[in-house]
């Protein structure tokens, strides 16, 4: 009987120390290919610029309205409001943290959609919740909300209404809906950008 | 040990017994990804029979909705099927080592009735314990130091410590 | 074949109750043959005249752990798919009290006594029937509860990094305690007075 308890130690300890010795295994938690198709095919990744708008109006601290072109391009024009993280620094420290804040609204934007998906992607198959793609993009914030054209007093009320809304936002972005006027504009509104993005750095509980 | 295993006194030696109690919760993870459990079949099953009796009080309530869903009764349920499994398994084991007896089992010092009395309230206290700790000794301490989770071994240590404890106070019952 | 086979697919949902019954009946089967349908054997740990429940309870998680560790290190499962019961700190340590107080006057835990009907012992039948109530009364009473029972979350935490420690480092400081203990176990039962049962 003390034989075997003796035999079943010693294996105890090798096994033991095998442990010991053995490399720390990494564990890919990328989603699988066929779960990301499924949430590709959702139509809720995507909101649309109206409701990204009335967000930035009311300066929903939960928000955060992210330009995935060049930084050059973003110097150019931008929506007033956002911040810029280039597709190709997306994976650095200081943007995956903000990817990684819980219970912020990531919402990626390009000149079309194409840059904006790639990012969208990129973040969801490392496992960030919480992401969004702004429907239509630049070009389709620019024309809806900055070039809103008024609709004719037979439209709807509901029409009417939209284009109020869109007109009083560029308004509140640009003054008189001027777009030179807006570029002086767009500096005091980088100011708001950067102290978001440090609130947003605060609250994130370690991200990935 | 007695050579003769058929009159309820062998058991098996407690090692072997843990290694193949390991090698089932192994075969568990390995099979189901997750591991053993018990006091979550009982909860299921007040959780069915209360929303059987009375459904709107369980779908108000805010501890039973949260086991309710439209689409399959929380009875058709892994854990309740394992343990269905444990009593058609003891039952075996029991005909095997020739352990088959209605009995009462207690120290000489106490009355049948007082075991009873006592098993009772071990049994409530036992139940609500393992509410509050999201499951008992094989779904939170066993399964969870498998695994290594923080709850498992705390729930564990907690458990062993104040059984130890309280044995002594109720030492009577036992020896 | 990877691991877990069901959360992987390769096994088919339609499977898990065949299998949960199977399980069952393995961990039942162990059990018994254990000596866990007997509650005066059970209490013997507390009273260091029979170790058993020490024994095989710390052998099968240990058995199990180091067969995870290396299935996972082999690459043949992976162990971070398994279901990890989160942690709540204060409802873990006051429900294990509890749970603790409950096995020193019941004698059983869920398991054991599923096992002790299992053979006919009365006492098992009505510790099973008083888990009912406490489940139902705990239910009823869920709003007393209901703040302890949320409080303290910690996620799906893992002991090794809340001490800061590696998995490897404290799998062998587990298994080497164990051993420890068994030993530290049999010198106790020699030292005690056999209790006849």
């Amino acid at each position: 009987m003390n034989k075997n308890y003796l035999i079943l130690t010693i294996l105890a300890l090798i096994l033991g120390f095998g442990i010991l010795f053995m490399p720390d295994i990494k564990h890919n938690n990328e989603i699988k290919p066929e779960k990301l198709l499924l949430m590709v095919d959702e139509p809720s990744r995507f909101l649309s610029s109206d409701v990204i708008t009335d967000r930035l109006v009311k300066k929903d601290p939960a928000l955060v309205l992210i330009d995935v072109r060049s930084a050059a391009e973003f110097k150019t024009f931008a929506i007033p409001g956002s911040i810029n993280i280039p597709l190709d620094s997306l994976l650095e420290t200081s943007s995956l943290e903000i990817m990684g804040t819980k219970d912020l609204d990531k919402v990626f934007y390009s000149n079309a959609d194409v840059a904006a998906d790639q990012a969208w992607i990129i973040c969801k198959r490392m496992g960030f919740e919480t992401i969004y793609v702004m429907q239509g993009g630049l070009n389709n914030w620019f024309n809806t909300i900055v070039k809103a054209e008024k609709p004719a007093d037979t439209e709807p009320i509901e029409t009417v209404e939209l284009y109020q809304f869109r007109k009083g936002a560029s308004q509140y972005f640009y003054g008189n809906g001027d777009s030179t006027a807006g570029q002086s504009q767009q500096n005091t509104q980088k100011k708001t950008t950067i102290l978001m993005k440090k609130e947003a750095g605060a609250s994130s509980g370690g991200g990935c | 040990m007695k050579m003769n295993k058929r009159d309820g006194t062998f058991y098996i030696n407690p090692y072997l017994g843990g290694i193949l109690l390991g090698l089932v919760l192994f075969a568990s993870y390995y099979i189901t990804g997750r591991g053993l459990g018990a006091s979550g079949a009982v909860k299921n099953t007040v959780v069915t029979a209360v929303h059987s009796v009375a459904p709107t009080h369980a779908e108000k309530s805010g501890y039973y909705s949260k086991f309710l869903s439209d689409d399959d009764s929380p009875m058709n349920n892994w854990l309740v099927f394992e343990v269905m499994g444990v009593v058609i398994g003891g039952f075996l084991s029991g005909i095997i080592y020739g352990r088959m007896k209605l009995k009462v089992e207690h120290s000489p010092k106490i009355t049948d009735n007082k075991r009873l009395i006592a098993a009772a309230v071990g049994g409530i206290l036992f139940g609500i314990g393992s509410q509050l700790a999201r499951g008992c000794t094989s779904g939170a301490a066993l399964s969870g130091m498998a695994v290594l989770s923080a709850s498992g071994i705390i729930t564990m240590l907690a458990i062993f410590g104040s059984a130890y404890f309280f044995s002594w106070i109720f030492k009577k019952l036992w020896i | 074949m990877t691991g877990p086979l069901i959360p992987m697919n390769i096994i088919p949902e339609a499977w898990n109750n065949v299998i949960a019954l199977l399980i069952g009946i393995g961990f039942g089967f162990t059990l018994e043959a254990s000596g866990f349908s007997s509650s005066r054997k059970i209490m013997g740990t507390f009273f260091g005249y029979d170790f058993v429940v020490l024994r095989v309870f710390f052998t099968a998680a240990l058995t199990a752990m180091t067969g995870i560790i290396y299935f996972d290190f082999m690459g043949w499962m992976d162990a971070s798919m398994l279901y990890i019961n989160p942690f709540y700190v204060s409802p873990a340590i006051i429900g294990g009290l509890v749970m603790g107080a409950g096995f020193a006057l019941g004698g059983f835990c869920p398991g054991t006594s599923f096992c002790g009907i299992a053979i006919g012992k009365i006492d098992a039948m009505v510790f099973a029937g008083g888990l009912f109530v406490g489940i139902f009364f705990f239910s009823e009473a869920y709003s007393l509860f209901e703040s302890l029972y949320n409080s303290g979350n910690m996620g799906d935490a893992l002991i090794f990094d809340m001490l800061g420690m590696s998995k490897a480092v404290f799998a062998f400081l587990l298994i080497m305690a164990a051993i420890g203990m068994f030993y530290g176990a049999t010198f106790i039962e020699k030292l005690v007075k056999k209790v006849e049962y």
